[in-house]
């Protein structure tokens, strides 16, 4: 028997191997090199400034001192804060809705997820047309109200508020399916014993459910919040960043650095600050869903 | 009772809000420019392929083929490579677990743009911008995660007696993965493959900054129509129709484990 452990690690070992060697070579030396020209001014229309390693702390020092950086990470900390929480909120009440007993919400459940499963670039589009006042549904339904709207994104206050509400729709399923496998785990027993106690549902839902809850939701806003820092697509097709820069995320302030002025050095170097974000919340994440080494 | 009926109602009301955007695009692109353009919107019209045909005889039929091309050839290699690592990871018992958890749910969560820069740059050496093999391998970054991530969990739910059997009965480990887990594995597998080829399906970012007319896929068409003077509506709602219906299709055929696969394995069980 003793031998067969040992051929069963080995065979593991070989499973094993491709798949890391070839994640490492993906996924590490990208972030390597993505480090490496951090430290280095590179510009692509000055070929000398590649691998030029004079002044490594350059990059991080002017990160301190842009004022459009600080701008962005202003705009992205709205943009967060704003969707992750209409997010939980809306996918917290469908939730509730979709997990009452019944066939007809059980099939419902799947028309439901459409938002989040279109290709991001289409959900894009679908709000460019909503948000466009010559062919816009909601803007001549207004209009006919006598609630004529104004143009949504190219509006300095408006723009920022359209594009969450474009997220929220989109992102509000991811929630909403999270909770709801949460609450089907939630044993019938408390709910019975809490009932039985006099409870309402309101009292039910604040002392049983959100409790039972909490561990869910806070790695679905994690998530959500992971991924809010990539919001692309919404804002280069709906408003490009602006007007000004009202809209312009550190995500999107990123790529601009690089492919629009061709400073990938420090546009690098704003890609990691953002990656060690990313990396400190997925710390957060495995934590909080308890995944670290593994217990069974 | 009819406060049952009260409550659906509602609730297909909520659907239908909630769809309306959806639907508006669906149905824009059935319409003549005219009709698109008329107020108020005519919600009865004769509907008209005539955008269809016209998208499908310019380059876009050619990026329509390379995200397909590009989407299979990512999932199959994601696939190759993934499951195996992803079996061993939930049989074995590897020290530095933990470690990899964080690596791979990284991998999955990291800004694209954190990738793009260093590909853009090695690729501009080894000749690999605006090729399909180019972007088949920037797609590993996700979904090769994606599958260690997802079918290590189906697999730890799989039970080991099955396999154990099989080596009692002779079979060598390599034997008992190959003709005893896969096979009891396939509808896992299977969806796994499908989300992974819809991710790859749905990326836009990757393709945007590394392709340029060769290898454009479909997603970064569909917006190219928006470049030209006039916004050609028509087309750019037929060409997103277009692009969502592979996923609309796919999705409801895994829609099972799509709850499982989209919330990116958040919850283990």
């Amino acid at each position: 028997m003793a031998g067969s452990a040992v051929l069963e690690r080995r065979f593991h070992r070989w499973c094993l191997a491709p798949t890391l060697a070839v994640l490492a070579v993906v996924t590490l030396l990208p972030t390597l090199y993505l480090l490496a020209t951090s430290l280095t001014p590179l510009n692509l229309t000055q070929p000398q400034t590649a691998w030029d390693f004079s002044q490594p702390a350059r990059n991080y020092h002017l990160l301190l001192a842009d004022a459009r950086l600080r701008g962005s990470l202003w705009v992205q900390l709205q943009l967060s804060l704003w969707t992750v929480g209409l997010q939980m909120l809306l996918g917290f009440g469908f939730a509730l809705l979709l997990n009452l007993r019944s066939r007809f919400l059980e099939a419902l459940r799947t028309v439901f997820l459409i938002p989040m499963v279109l290709p991001p670039i289409v959900v894009a589009i679908i709000w460019k047309v909503l948000y466009t006042p010559d062919i816009s549904p909601a803007h001549w339904a207004l209009a006919a109200l006598g609630w004529p709207m104004p143009a949504l994104i190219t509006h300095p206050a408006y723009a920022l508020p359209a594009i969450i509400v474009a997220d929220v729709w989109e992102w509000f399923p991811f929630t909403m399916l999270m909770i709801l496998a949460g609450l089907q785990m939630l044993p019938q027993e408390l709910v019975d014993a809490a009932r039985i106690d006099g409870a309402g549902a309101w009292r039910l839902t604040r002392h049983i459910v959100l409790p039972f809850l909490r561990g869910v939701l806070l790695v679905a806003a994690l998530f959500r919040l992971i991924d809010s820092i990539k919001a692309f697509p919404l804002i280069f097709i709906l408003t490009d960043g602006g007007p000004g820069t009202v809209t312009e995320v550190t995500n999107y302030y990123s790529y601009l650095q690089a492919f629009n002025f061709s400073y990938l050095g420090y546009s690098s170097a704003i890609t990691v600050v953002l990656l060690a974000a990313t990396v400190a919340l997925s710390l957060v994440i495995l934590r909080a869903a308890g995944w670290g080494p593994r217990s069974e | 009772m009819s406060r049952g009926w009260l409550l659906h109602a509602a609730v297909l009301g909520l659907v239908l809000l909630i769809l309306a955007p959806f639907l508006w695009l669906l149905q824009m692109s059935l319409k003549t420019q005219a009709d698109i353009f008329a107020f108020p919107p005519r919600l009865a019209f004769v509907p008209t392929l005539e955008h269809y045909r016209t998208i499908w005889d310019t380059a876009f039929r050619r990026s329509f083929a390379n995200s397909a091309i590009v989407a299979v050839l990512s999932t199959a290699l994601a696939m190759m490579l993934g499951v195996p690592g992803a079996y061993a990871l939930s049989r074995a018992r590897f020290g530095a677990a933990g470690t990899l958890g964080l690596w791979i749910l990284v991998s999955r969560m990291a800004p694209p743009i954190a990738f793009t820069i260093p590909y853009f740059l090695a690729y501009r050496h080894l000749g690999l911008l605006d090729t399909r093999a180019g972007l088949v391998i920037v797609y590993l970054t996700f979904n090769l995660s994606l599958v260690v991530w997802l079918m290590r969990s189906f697999f730890d739910a799989t039970p080991r007696s099955l396999e154990e059997a099989a080596w009692i009965d002779g079979a060598g480990l390599g034997q008992a993965f190959i003709r005893i887990v896969l096979p009891l594995s396939a509808p896992g597998l299977a969806a796994c493959a499908i989300l992974c080829f819809l991710y790859a399906w749905n990326d836009f970012f990757f393709a945007l900054i590394l392709t340029r007319t060769e290898a454009m896929t479909a997603p970064v068409a569909v917006v190219n129509f928006m470049n030209y003077e006039g916004w050609e509506w028509g087309k750019i709602a037929a060409g997103g129709t277009l692009v969502m219906l592979p996923v609309l299709v796919f999705s409801f055929v895994v829609r099972k484990f799509l709850v499982r696969g989209l919330t990116a394995g958040a919850l283990r069980g």
